[in-house]
């Protein structure tokens, strides 16, 4: 089938995307053949046990299971950790082979009482003649095995099915996925259940022989799964990623380790073991309604058989209807919710009802369970692991599925022991409603402890996602912040290039540089040049590009206290206030560009009284960029709010905008209720307001930061990537600032909504539109950023942008838990890999456009 | 200061020639014309410093805000045959731990296509 076609036909189960379509339906048809093969054992099972051991040990068989699992488990996960993935799933599917085998001629033996076919090996007939004696006597203990083998064979193939999942698809593919894997599951299930009651009502064969289909069923399986990990090792290789690989070499203790370690994984195992204890208590219930209900032993079995079937039915309804929309549309959040609640809502029921309505409630909570644990609990369960990082995640799988959940049954079946010995049940027997109700009362205790760890299952939930969502790269501001004083650099390149300008000017800016403070040119005649010169000797090695050492005598020039005192004194001295205030004016008229400059870097150590101030106001007018610039400096150390205008002016100009922007900031926490009107003002120039936000970034205030979204909810297209920017940085920068989702989110949907629109509409050729939609996407990320962590967000648009496949499928993921279905439904088809026609479907479904 | 603008496969050149300061920029700056190849989608910019013989503190602004500008949608700013008396000043100021710095323009191509 082609793969458009097999796409359209998958979708009918799961959303399925184009390139791991072949992967999916492999890895559902592995599922089917799995489930198959376990519905068409288990009936065996059953049949056996109910034949050949008597009821009082019914509850021992899952104790024993319990117990022995811890066994299996330590021996999977050597296996799991030595071996490679595809070698490991081979050898565990021909070891199930081969026991099949076994297991029927076990059966065969006790049935027919005869030797096998004569061999000419005289050494094989000895050992069959040996079986043919100790089979019988041994009679039931080989039943017991086999319920073990059983309970051993679907615990691992199930869980070999899901840890190929993980291998195979990230969490967000899983997600949308897991419904087809299911409906596989179901699929499987049912068929083997048919098979298994339609070849045996028929009497078409014995049951034992039954078992001699599922190694036919398990070969289909070994290959299924080969070419699953064939196709992945290519596509991993393709797509860069690692390739699945057997983890460290550690044992069982290890594993339980690696779950005590973490506290997700401790969270999850005892969610899980909530959920088995509740749901064997639950079939307790059902067994001692079932055995007062109905008393004939043939009518009971025949009951049991359909009430499975229904099930599996019902699962599989239940399932193609809801299992993927809930996932989709409220994703794990609430889907891990819908199990025990509505449980604890039916186990509530049976204090209410009367006694010839238990059936059929025994019949709807046992259902109600199975069909949950068939569906939704089990896709819900699965995508938990996903997250876990690799390392841990199969050592801990194996764990938690293998001997957590059977301990956990075993533990159940403790409790309705203890429960049956305290309360002495058996003299009470025809009184099963008090039963079921002192049952009930301990089914609902574990029911509550369930749904209270999917709480804290899912408040980890987001935190492991996050481990595999690495940054892949710095953001800009933080690499030069990481290396570079900004404002230290500017300087020396200030001074550098007042060289050429003026000594004056070149030996103040020398002088900014030693200590942080300004000289007054003037200054310099008074102290004298050769001290000056020595300075200025200094700085010639800049220049000297053979000289290895820039800056020589710095730290001596740093050291002369003396020296600075001196400078500080002379600017305090009246003489020298009058003599530079009376000279500004004149240097101000100059025609001269440097005299102009010195007089605006002088400013700043003078008295700010009104004749300098007024000089300062009439310098930031300059038509010179660079004597504006001096100004503009000037006018941030005296921040008077009569400049404030005259500062404004020169955001415009792309000469001078830049000071201009730090002149404002200095101003500090007030300057909102200045600059805040010009923003809003449509006749201000456009250049003025796209810089005014980045000022208000730089204050950082509440109060800027309310300006800036106040400013964002009148959509202006022209100031919305300043505005954006602006915000974004205060996010960055100001944790205190806090930022109400009620005013954010309406201004993120329209931004979504633009970029869909964009999406559906380009405006241009196909690469201009693209351009367009990722600057449009990079602002949307921006702007989440008001809502939820910044680095979260940082990391998950990284990540979509330029992770490996798998990464990208985790921040995917990670999003989906933190957006509500609105914003998901109108992001997601913008950022997700889509053909164009699907993408196109799925925002006009978002937006509901025709 | 003179900016001509080429590409060469995924990379946008600016070849610059003059000084890049304050008094001789026009009023595209070349912060606005990384930002326009950025809106048209180009992520990989290098400025060809062949031809300058100064940069002042705007032009060493210029650079920074445009490197951040492409830093910040996963781009690669570099620069490449840049004065040795500038990249002196770049090494005193840092500059030459963010900025990704080459000889040779036709090796600083051949590390965008390595990335």
């Amino acid at each position: 089938m082609a793969d458009g076609r097999l796409e359209r036909f998958l979708n009918r189960f799961g959303d399925v995307r184009g390139r791991e379509a072949r992967a999916a339906l492999t890895l559902s048809g592995f599922f089917f053949l799995i489930t198959f093969t376990f519905y068409i054992i288990k009936p065996v099972k059953e049949s056996f046990l109910i034949g050949f051991a008597r009821p009082s040990w019914w509850p021992f068989a899952d104790l024993a299971t319990a117990l022995l699992i811890g066994f299996v488990v330590a021996l999977n996960a050597r296996l799991l950790n030595r071996l490679p993935r595809r070698t490991y799933l081979t050898a565990c599917l021909l070891f199930f082979i081969a026991s099949l085998f076994v297991f029927w001629f076990v059966f065969d033996v006790h049935r027919t009482m005869q030797i096998m076919t004569p061999v000419a090996d005289s050494s094989g007939i000895s050992f069959f003649l040996w079986l043919q004696v100790a089979i019988p006597k041994f009679w039931p203990f080989p039943v017991f095995v086999f319920c073990f083998w059983a309970d051993v064979f679907i615990v691992m193939s199930v869980t070999q099915f899901w840890i190929a999942v993980n291998d195979v698809f990230g969490p967000h593919q899983a997600k949308r996925l897991v419904g087809l894997f299911v409906t596989g599951g179901l699929f499987g299930g049912i068929a083997g259940s048919a098979l298994a009651a339609l070849m045996v009502f028929a009497r078409l064969i014995r049951p034992e022989d039954l078992l001699l289909v599922c190694p036919a069923l398990l070969v289909l399986a070994l290959v299924t799964i080969n070419i699953v990990y064939a196709e992945q090792r290519r596509i991993d290789a393709a797509a860069g990623d690692g390739p699945v690989s057997a983890a460290a070499r550690v044992g069982y203790l290890e594993s339980f380790r690696a779950v005590k370690r973490s506290r997700y994984l401790l969270l999850l195992a005892a969610m899980l073991a909530s959920a088995m204890i509740a749901g064997s208590l639950i079939n307790y219930q059902f067994k001692t309604v079932v055995k007062s209900a109905i008393e004939n032993s043939g009518d009971r079995t025949s009951f049991i058989a359909v009430f499975f079937l229904a099930i599996l039915a019902v699962s599989t309804v239940f399932h193609l209807v809801t299992t993927g929309r809930i996932l989709k549309s409220y994703g794990i959040r609430w889907a891990i919710l819908i199990a025990p609640v509505f449980l604890i809502a039916g186990s509530l029921a049976v204090f209410l009802i009367p006694a010839g309505a238990m059936l059929a409630w025994v019949c709807a909570a046992r259902g109600g369970d199975k069909t949950f644990d068939n569906t939704i609990s089990q896709s819900v369960r699965e995508l938990l692991y996903v997250p876990v990082p690799a390392e841990v995640k199969y050592k801990a799988k194996i764990f938690i599925d293998m001997f957590v959940n059977k301990f956990a049954t075993g533990l159940g079946a403790g409790l309705f022991l203890l429960l049956y010995s305290l309360r002495r049940f058996e003299y009470r027997a025809d009184q099963p409603l008090a039963i079921v109700r002192e049952i009930g009362v301990l089914t609902l205790i574990f029911l509550f402890l369930w749904l209270v760890l999917t709480r804290l299952v899912y408040r980890e939930y987001p935190a492991v996602l996050k481990k595999d969502i690495r940054p892949k790269w710095t953001e800009g501001r933080q690499a030069v912040a990481a290396h570079v004083d900004v404002d230290l650099t500017l300087k020396i390149f200030n001074t550098i290039q007042s060289r050429e300008r003026s000594t004056t000017l070149y030996y103040m800016n020398v002088f900014n540089l030693l200590r942080g403070n300004d000289l007054a040119p003037e200054l310099k005649e008074l102290l004298g040049i050769k001290r000056d010169e020595l300075k200025a000797r200094a700085m010639d090695s800049l220049f000297d590009v053979a000289g290895g050492v820039f800056f020589p005598g710095l730290e001596e020039a740093i050291a002369d206290t003396e020296f600075q005192s001196e400078i500080d004194l002379v600017f305090l001295l009246p003489s020298y206030q009058e003599i530079m205030g009376r000279r500004l004016g004149e240097i101000i008229g100059s025609a001269s560009e440097v005299d102009r400059i010195e007089a605006a870097n002088s400013i700043s150590r003078m008295v700010p009284d009104p004749p300098t101030l007024q000089a300062l106001g009439r310098l930031l007018q300059d038509p010179s960029a660079e004597v504006v610039v001096y100004a503009l400096n000037s006018a941030s150390v005296h921040r008077r709010p009569e400049h404030v205008p005259l500062i404004v002016r020169q955001l415009a100009n792309p000469m001078t905008s830049a000071e201009a922007q730090s002149a404002l900031a200095a101003y500090g926490p007030g300057i909102e209720d200045l600059i805040g009107p010009i923003l809003r003002a449509s006749d201000e120039p456009l250049e003025v307001r796209r810089a005014i936000p980045e000022v208000l970034a730089r204050v950082g205030t509440q109060l800027a930061a309310d300006i800036l979204v106040e400013e964002l909810a009148r959509r202006r297209d022209d100031v919305e990537q300043a505005l954006v920017d602006a915000l974004y940085k205060i996010r960055a920068d100001r944790r205190e600032v806090r930022f109400r989702e009620k005013a954010v989110r309406p201004e993120l949907l329209f931004l979504i909504k633009k970029g869909c629109d964009i999406s559906l509409n380009p405006p241009g050729p196909a690469g201009e539109a693209k351009a367009a939609l990722n600057i449009r996407i990079k602002r949307i990320f921006d702007l989440m950023t008001l809502m939820h962590s910044p680095e979260d967000i940082v990391n998950a648009y990284q990540n979509i942008l330029q992770g490996t496949a798998r990464s990208v499928d985790y921040s995917l993921e990670h999003l989906d838990n933190l957006l509500d279905r609105e914003l998901k439904s109108l992001l997601f088809p913008l950022i997700e890999d889509l053909p164009p026609e699907e993408r196109a479907l799925r925002l006009k479904k978002a937006m509901r456009l025709k | 200061m003179v900016i001509k603008t080429r590409e060469s496969e995924n990379v946008v050149i600016f070849d610059i020639e003059g000084e890049i300061r304050r008094s001789d920029t026009a009023q595209t700056t070349l912060h606005s014309l990384v930002k326009a190849q950025l809106d048209r989608g180009r992520r990989n910019v290098l400025l060809d410093l062949g031809g300058v013989e100064f940069i002042d503190s705007f032009g060493v602004g210029e650079i920074l805000a445009s490197y951040i500008s492409t830093q910040n949608l996963g781009g690669k700013f570099k620069l490449c045959r840049i004065s040795k008396k500038l990249l002196l000043i770049f090494q005193i100021t840092m500059l030459h731990k963010v900025l990704e710095i080459h000889e040779d323009c036709d090796r600083a191509l051949e590390s965008f296509e390595k990335a």
